[in-house]
């Protein structure tokens, strides 16, 4: 009897070291029931052997992530997102990949963004830039032409003015949130570089006050209108309800156009070109798969990250509409040649990341703070509670204050 | 004296309180001290670094802005809720019917968590909100309503000054010449509106955003935000209650031969609470100054849930300066969060040392 005891003991603990766990932590919502069902579908069947469990992190994700890797409890496996990749490192909890996983399937743009001193951190899951969305409704009851490819600041700022004057005061031009997310997008397309060969930020540069002094011009006359004068949180939101002609937004759109305002007529239009330079500029925004330094099944968790951004896997998220993939090989995919507005969304964003100034929406070694004095002085600006000069150098003057500490 | 077996069983009972103490109160407090004099960044092996973290939190606009928003809040809301507390108190105090109905009824606000209350408030102060309805509606309706009001005051002032000519002993808010003149108000504006003289009339919608980036200032300093003002409401109307039972049981205590004695020498209601009331509540009214100055100064739940729904310089406070250096994304100032911790417990420190110093009476010591 206890002889049986013993071996059924043995038997199940060796069982129980032959299965080993990788555990993954990522974004909740959209992400917690599709990462499940990736998982079952594809990572199962071609790493045997490996349970995987997808935690998501509910609330504010940065938060949930330090705090697991503070105490040594963080997944195998996690998303880093580009935007707090620096303060991510300082850690020394991210595993460099550099000779672990091959970068080359990926686009060039999207493996700078995760690399740091010549190691790459994290392998793009997938991406997104900004494009201009706009209601073809609108556009046609003004009498007024569709934003285009080849529109200027000015020129799409005489669109949105004309546009403006001829439907009257319950509707608006473009919606700006007071978010450096957005407005740094012109700044990169006129020339700016978020940080400068020292490392420090120029929010005196001429190029950031003259996209500046364009974004917050806007709002004269209301052409240009807050997200919260509309009781809305984000420009997707205003086009949402009808009464905006334009947004500046990523691909993320489309899914909430098709859920909350099916019957509007969209299309998309490359970010407008900086007057002075004559180029777009752009945003990469991005999450990486991560390895934890501490995993103690870091060939599991290699394994399975191939597996996560293996050419499947990326297929898949293409065709369901989820995300734009991060290999080179599905750009010419025929999804991208639809004709419906969705799918020429994806192409032009697809598009975004290599057309024009692009860089990466990162915040540096200062993490989420670093982006505070702009988005306050951005506030201030569009609310008309201070001039752009004054609100700029405002701005410069904590800037200065904080990455000198 | 105290017996060797006393001390310990007394030792053995408190040990479950003492050791929380020790762990959670003196231990932490210790390292907070430590690493606010150090480059803990929640990762890497502390190194003193000497006063850097301090001057960096002084040198910090938001740190400024927090303390001056803990500043505002503390001695705004400490005041409005202890004078609101003792008026709510005495009028508790009084017999009249259904006395615990209102004395529960009015605890209420305190018993529902602050979460709740935000999300609430949230609601009210929407752009949407019903604050704003009930504006809409007030503006629509004032011709109204002024209407009403004027007719009835007039009404009232004419029965009054009618029944002291004829010399009865009329009173200005006679309930029973109330009632008639406001039928009088009301029949008087049920015509005018008839003859379409007065009316609702047009109003473009009120449309006042409180969660936004507005402030009351003073000589071009910024004194109050709009978010904050929202929140000094909510918090003294959930706060009022509790403190309200403080006074409540103060009260027991006063003897009444003191009102017997005041009622002789003819005093009016407002002269026996600001001459016997008010002084013989001092030790009350102490405890539950420096209660509520402690909790003002460390408010942080409100402003947490209300988050990013407003501009985070209009709300931010030092509690929630130190949650947010503490809780980033990646490597995070930790030692920054521990000296603006370190110099929070110093101004409370400070401000319940100088009131105990000058405000409180010989009783309370």
């Amino acid at each position: 009897m206890k002889k049986t005891l013993l071996v059924s003991l043995a038997v199940l603990a060796s069982s129980a070291a032959a299965q080993t766990t990788i555990k993954i932590n990522g974004y909740a919502g959209q992400d917690n029931t599709i990462y499940p069902e990736m998982i079952n579908r594809f990572v199962r069947p071609q790493v045997p052997g490996v349970t995987v469990s997808y935690q998501a992190l509910q609330g504010d994700y940065n938060q949930g992530l330090t705090t697991l890797l503070a105490s040594g409890s963080a997944g195998d496996l996690f998303y880093l997102p580009a935007e707090t990749l620096d303060t991510y490192i300082a850690t020394g909890k991210v595993l460099p990949l550099t000779g672990q996983v091959s970068t080359a399937p990926f686009l060039r743009n999207l493996n700078t963004t995760f690399t740091r001193n010549g190691k790459v951190y994290a392998i793009a899951k997938d991406f997104n830039t900004l494009s201009v969305i706009y209601n073809k409704d609108l556009f046609d009851e003004a009498k007024v032409p569709y934003p285009n490819n080849n529109d200027t600041w000015s020129s799409l700022a005489t669109k949105l003015t004309n546009l403006k004057r001829a439907l009257g005061s319950d509707y608006y031009g473009i919606c700006l949130a007071p978010d450096y997310a957005r407005m740094g997008a012109f700044a990169v397309g006129a020339g700016w570089k978020p940080f400068g060969t020292n490392g420090k930020t120029n929010l005196l540069d001429p190029a950031f006050q003259a996209a500046f002094n364009w974004f917050t011009g806007l709002t004269k006359d209301k052409v240009g209108i807050q997200p919260s004068e509309l009781s809305q949180d984000w420009s997707g939101g205003c086009l949402g309800t009808g009464k905006v002609a334009v947004a500046i937004e990523g691909n993320w759109i489309t899914g909430f156009l098709k859920d909350n305002a099916p019957n509007l007529k969209y299309g998309t239009a490359l970010m407008p070109k900086a007057n002075t330079t004559g180029k777009r500029g752009n945003f990469i925004y991005t999450v990486g798969w991560a390895v934890n330094a501490a995993s103690k099944n870091r060939a599991a968790a290699l394994k399975v990250l191939n597996v996560l951004t293996g050419p499947q896997v990326q297929q898949y998220v293409l065709q369901e509409g989820i995300a734009i993939p991060s290999r080179t090989a599905l750009s010419n995919n025929a999804f991208f040649k639809k004709a419906d507005p969705a799918a020429q969304n994806a192409a032009a964003v697809f598009a975004g990341a290599s057309d024009g100034n692009v860089v990466p929406y990162t915040f540096g070694p200062k993490g989420p703070d670093w982006a505070k004095p702009i988005n306050t002085a951005l506030a201030a600006a569009l609310s008309g509670q201070q001039t752009p000069a004054a609100a700029l150098r405002r701005a410069q003057q904590d800037m200065t204050a904080l990455q000198s500490r | 004296m105290f017996r060797r077996g006393q001390t310990a069983t007394a030792l053995l009972f408190l040990a479950p309180f003492l050791i929380t103490i020790l762990v959670f109160f003196f231990y932490a407090f210790a390292r907070a001290i430590y690493y606010s004099f150090t480059d803990y960044n929640l990762f890497n092996t502390p190194q003193l670094i000497g006063l850097k973290p301090y001057l960096d939190v002084l040198g910090d606009s938001l740190f400024r802005r927090a303390l001056a928003n803990t500043l505002v809040f503390s001695i705004v809301v400490t005041t409005l809720q202890t004078v609101g507390a003792l008026l709510m108190s005495v009028a508790l105090n009084n017999k009249i019917r259904g006395q615990s109905f209102f004395r529960s009824a009015w605890y209420m606000p305190s018993i529902t968590s602050s979460v709740v209350m935000t999300l609430i408030f949230l609601w009210l102060f929407q752009r949407r909100g019903v604050v704003n309805y009930l504006i809409t509606q007030w503006l629509t309706y004032q011709p109204v309503i002024l209407t009403f009001l004027g007719v009835m005051i007039a009404a009232q002032i004419v029965q009054v000054l009618y029944e002291r000519s004829r010399r009865l002993p009329a009173k200005w808010f006679d309930p029973a010449l109330a009632a008639m003149s406001a039928l009088i108000a009301l029949a008087v504006t049920l015509g005018l509106n008839f003859l379409g003289l007065v009316g609702a009339r047009e109003v473009t919608p009120y449309d006042f955003q409180y969660f936004s980036d507005s402030w009351i200032s003073l000589g071009g300093v910024r004194l109050l935000s709009m978010p904050l003002l929202v929140v000094v409401i909510m918090n003294t109307f959930t706060t009022i209650p509790g403190l309200m039972l403080f006074f409540l049981a103060g009260l027991q205590n006063i003897p009444g031969s003191l009102y017997e004695a005041a009622d002789i020498d003819g005093a009016t209601p407002y002269q026996k609470l600001m001459n016997v009331t008010v002084p013989m509540l001092r030790p009350v009214t102490f405890y539950v100054v420096t209660v509520s100055l402690i909790g003002t100064m460390q408010m942080f739940d409100q402003v947490a849930v209300i988050g990013s729904a407003a501009p985070q310089e209009t709300l931010i406070t030092l509690a929630y300066y130190v949650y947010t250096n503490t809780f980033k994304s990646g490597a995070a100032p930790v030692n920054m969060a521990a000296a603006a911790a370190i110099i929070l417990a110093l101004i409370i420190l400070l401000m319940v040392f100088i009131q105990r110093r000058f405000f409180v009476s010989p009783e309370a010591q």
